[in-house]
């Protein structure tokens, strides 16, 4: 990836806060798959080598999504672990093998060589894992070191039948190859973020009281499935806050509740909204958040709160580069936030994304200091900023930004206004 | 749906655990540690925030056979149910060690037996047995799909409820089809009411699709427009209080040429020999043998599946004749029935309906209308 340091920006968004970093990547404006899946397979390979497997069998919708770049729109988790494409990468073999269901008129495009392509597999039942497990037995070498993301109770039963010693965890291998996203992923999340802002805008914009929080969840799939949106990854979040942490529902941390799930309730003037919505592009993941304040314009209470937030954003992309870790950002969070940790103890202050919406590494999290220590960032790693500010009576403020580490710096991904909060000055 | 989240109500909760429970004994497991969305909902009666397609095995919700008790996987407790007390909720986690913890404080976690799993990766492999030091891990999806696969009354109910959302959506698709529009805005359309009718959690978002002319299964290759002459399917999934709900129908773009009412035709043949081969007592296979008594072509998808919080048993395919074989269809099952055929140069029919097997046969659940065409619901 080539950058260049620019100087001025006119987009809208996080430049208006934050400059320390900023850097400009050369990224195409429409992703090139064949690309991309020889990138992702010299980067799978890689870390299989460095691991010692030899061949991964893959479940895991995200995780084939990942190997092979297919992408199709995914279905309810109660339905996808039954009809689900099926990979299987090999040590020495550019092409991954993969197992397709054929649900409905399911778009599952794939220049794979046609011997790589493989009918349906039922891994939920016996007879499904016995007519896989001859297949495996022609593709995997006798004493393979195998791994795979998930063993269901069929596979399980069939022992040394389907695998011939026991599989280790995939996790670790495809943790590694995902970290670092080519420049084709890159920009099918900038498009999957183009998508989903185009259609928050139009939402925001119509936005007002006597409005259902299923309306806004209404609209929002409407829109990105006309703008080209692929899936819906989960259910729109437009959580009313509460007037204070008391008035909340109880956690088992103390502080507040997010995400809280949507229903028909109607949204009153001055209710002060989170947003968080999330849909795929070609098996790539937006994900966005706003603080809206339904009808009217913040309050001077309301506006500090936003100009916190804005001040640790800033902090925080301060010391965003490849060669940072995790602990860094945390710090400098925390430092900005004036000591106190400036995000929701159940989740982090930021997190990976990709295929799922939130993927390692996650920034300050139960995984601990010395994790966030050791986690050095790589260039090309993604990242997506979820800091919050909260002060009982204003509402608080959350908002999402997702930046591409640079060996300088950080570039945004996200591009939208914190309407109805006013940017100040800037730095 | 309404304006607060609210736990399943209790006659639905109480009767599904009295199912699990009696599959625990019947499987001889102490403990049940679920990761799938479809069994922890089941169990826990608690709906939780919907995130699409298959999540990598996690313990989310713990069901002990002797005392009752369930510990879930929740931050807060708003929709968790009365007898899911404060102290047997605990946060999201990142740390797979947190989660061992929480395991280990199960009263009767260093003693149990045999633990049930419904999925399983490696790593959890390795680290569950750290907290149940004496136990056998076992698969438990067997144990849930036997509990799961009758419906209870009331799990009728939740499914009627389901239908009558996805056939909303469905019938916005219908009244967005014309020349010129697109597969998207199509699935736009039919996304769109499902939410505003209530339910913005989709089962299935393949929602449109222009079927090919030129091959069997595949849908058209080209730029997502609809044309005149075009057979478009139209699919509705959605999730409605756990409870997925699926409906299809195809529509033909423009007056019937002959061709197509006779692929119609074809299609009602189908589907009369499928609703007989769903009663009770005969093996699930009759709705593959339904095909050839059709001098049909059996489709690449599954013809039927059972429907209720995801996937129930049975899936029925070729893929798995044997497997359709053994399983005898009762009364209480629920199915997704479908129908599909296929003609060269015209296109593809696909239907889809919902299906209660009772003691008289099939009685068809979905109301969904013909649409101007012969297929009848």
């Amino acid at each position: 990836m080539t950058s260049a340091l620019v100087t001025t920006s006119t987009e809208s968004g996080v430049t208006q806060i934050a400059r320390t970093g900023y850097t400009w990547l050369d990224i195409p404006a429409e992703p090139d798959f064949a690309r991309m899946r020889t990138q992702v397979g010299a980067r799978l390979h890689a870390a299989m080598t460095e691991q010692g497997v030899d061949a991964l069998v893959l479940l895991g919708n995200g995780n084939v999504t990942y190997a092979t770049g297919i992408s199709w729109p995914l279905a309810d988790a109660g339905l996808s672990h039954v009809e689900r494409p099926v990979a299987v990468v090999l040590a020495g073999d550019e092409h991954p093998h993969l197992f397709l269901p054929f649900r409905e008129g399911a778009a599952m495009e794939s220049d794979l060589p046609d011997d790589h392509l493989h009918g349906p597999v039922y891994l939920e039942f016996d007879e499904g894992v016995a007519a896989f497990a001859t297949v495996l037995a022609g593709l995997i070498p006798a004493g393979a070191n195998i791994a795979t993301d998930e063993l269901t109770g069929a596979m399980r039963r069939a022992g040394s039948a389907l695998f011939s010693s026991a599989p280790v965890d995939a996790g670790p291998v495809i943790a590694t190859a995902k970290l670092v996203k080519t420049i084709d992923q890159i920009v099918c999340i900038r498009r999957a973020c183009q998508i989903t802002e185009e259609a928050v805008a139009a939402i925001q914009k119509s936005l007002v009281p006597g409005a259902r929080q299923i309306d806004l969840s209404a609209e929002f799939v409407r829109r990105t499935f006309e703008l080209g949106a692929t899936t819906n990854m989960f259910d729109s979040i437009w959580q009313v806050m509460p007037a204070s942490k008391a008035d909340g529902a109880w956690t088992t941390t103390g502080d507040l509740a997010l995400p809280l799930l949507t229903t028909e309730r109607e949204l009153a003037q001055g209710d002060v909204l989170w947003t968080d919505v999330s849909i795929a592009y070609h098996g790539y993941c937006s994900d966005h958040g706003r603080t809206w304040i339904v009808g009217q314009d913040p309050t001077p209470a309301q506006q500090k709160q936003f100009d916190r937030w804005a001040r640790i954003v800033d902090a925080v992309l301060a010391v965003t580069k490849a060669g940072a870790t995790c602990g860094d950002l945390g710090r400098a969070a925390t430092a900005a936030a004036g000591g106190e940790k400036p995000w929701l103890p159940h989740f982090y202050l930021g997190h990976g994304i990709g295929t799922s919406a939130a993927e390692m590494p996650m920034i300050g999290t139960d995984l601990g200091q010395d994790w966030d220590d050791r986690f050095v960032f790589p260039a090309g790693m993604l990242l997506v900023f979820e800091p919050v500010v909260w002060e009982d009576g204003t509402g608080g403020y959350r908002g999402e930004e997702i930046v591409v580490v640079t060996d300088g710096g950080w570039m945004p991904l996200t591009a939208y206004p914190y309407d109805p909060y006013e940017v100040s000055d800037g730095n | 749906m309404g304006t607060e989240i609210e736990a399943d109500g209790r006659a639905l909760r109480l009767s599904r655990r009295e199912r699990a429970l009696a599959q625990m004994e019947i499987h001889d497991l102490d403990i049940l540690v679920l990761g799938r969305q479809a069994n922890v909902r089941y169990i826990s009666g608690a709906p939780q925030l919907w995130v699409v397609g298959t999540r990598p095995f996690g313990p989310i919700c713990e069901f002990v056979r002797a005392t009752g008790e369930i510990h879930l996987n929740s931050t807060w407790d708003e929709g968790i149910p009365e007898e899911i007390p404060h102290e047997n909720l605990y946060g999201f986690a990142w740390n797979p060690m947190t989660l061992v913890g929480i395991l280990q404080n199960i009263k009767g976690a260093d003693t149990t037996r045999r633990v049930g799993t419904d999925a399983l990766t490696p790593m959890f492999a390795q680290l569950l047995p750290m907290a149940f030091p004496n136990a056998e891990l076992i698969d438990a999806e067997q144990a849930l799909q036997a509990a799961r696969r009758i419906k209870t009354p009331e799990e009728v109910q939740a499914l009627r409820r389901a239908l009558i959302v996805a056939e909303e959506g469905l019938a916005a698709g219908v009244a967005a089809l014309d020349p010129g529009t697109t597969e998207n805005a199509l699935a736009g359309a039919v996304l769109e009411a499902e939410a505003a009718g209530g339910v913005s959690t989709p089962a299935t978002q393949d929602a449109a699709w222009v079927t090919s002319k030129e091959h069997p299964w595949r849908r058209a290759d080209g730029d997502g427009s609809v044309r005149e002459g075009d057979l478009v399917a139209l699919s509705a999934g959605v999730l409605a209080d756990g409870y997925v709900a699926e409906v299809a129908r195809t529509l033909y773009v423009g007056e019937p040429t002959d061709d197509v009412h006779a692929l119609y035709r074809r299609r009602d043949g189908l589907w009369d020999k499928l609703v007989e081969a769903c009663r009770p007592g005969v093996p699930a296979s009759g709705l593959l043998d339904a095909y050839q008594q059709a001098g049909e072509r059996l489709p690449a998808m599954p013809v039927a599946h059972g429907l209720g919080l995801g996937f129930d048993p049975p899936v029925v395919t070729p893929a798995l004749r044997a497997t359709a074989e053994a399983d005898i269809l009762q009364e209480g099952m629920v199915l997704a029935v479908t129908a599909y055929v296929w003609e060269q140069g015209v296109g593809a029919v696909f239907t889809r309906d919902a299906v209660l097997i009772t003691a008289d046969g099939a009685e068809i659940l979905s109301a969904v209308p013909a649409y101007g065409e012969a297929v009848h619901g």
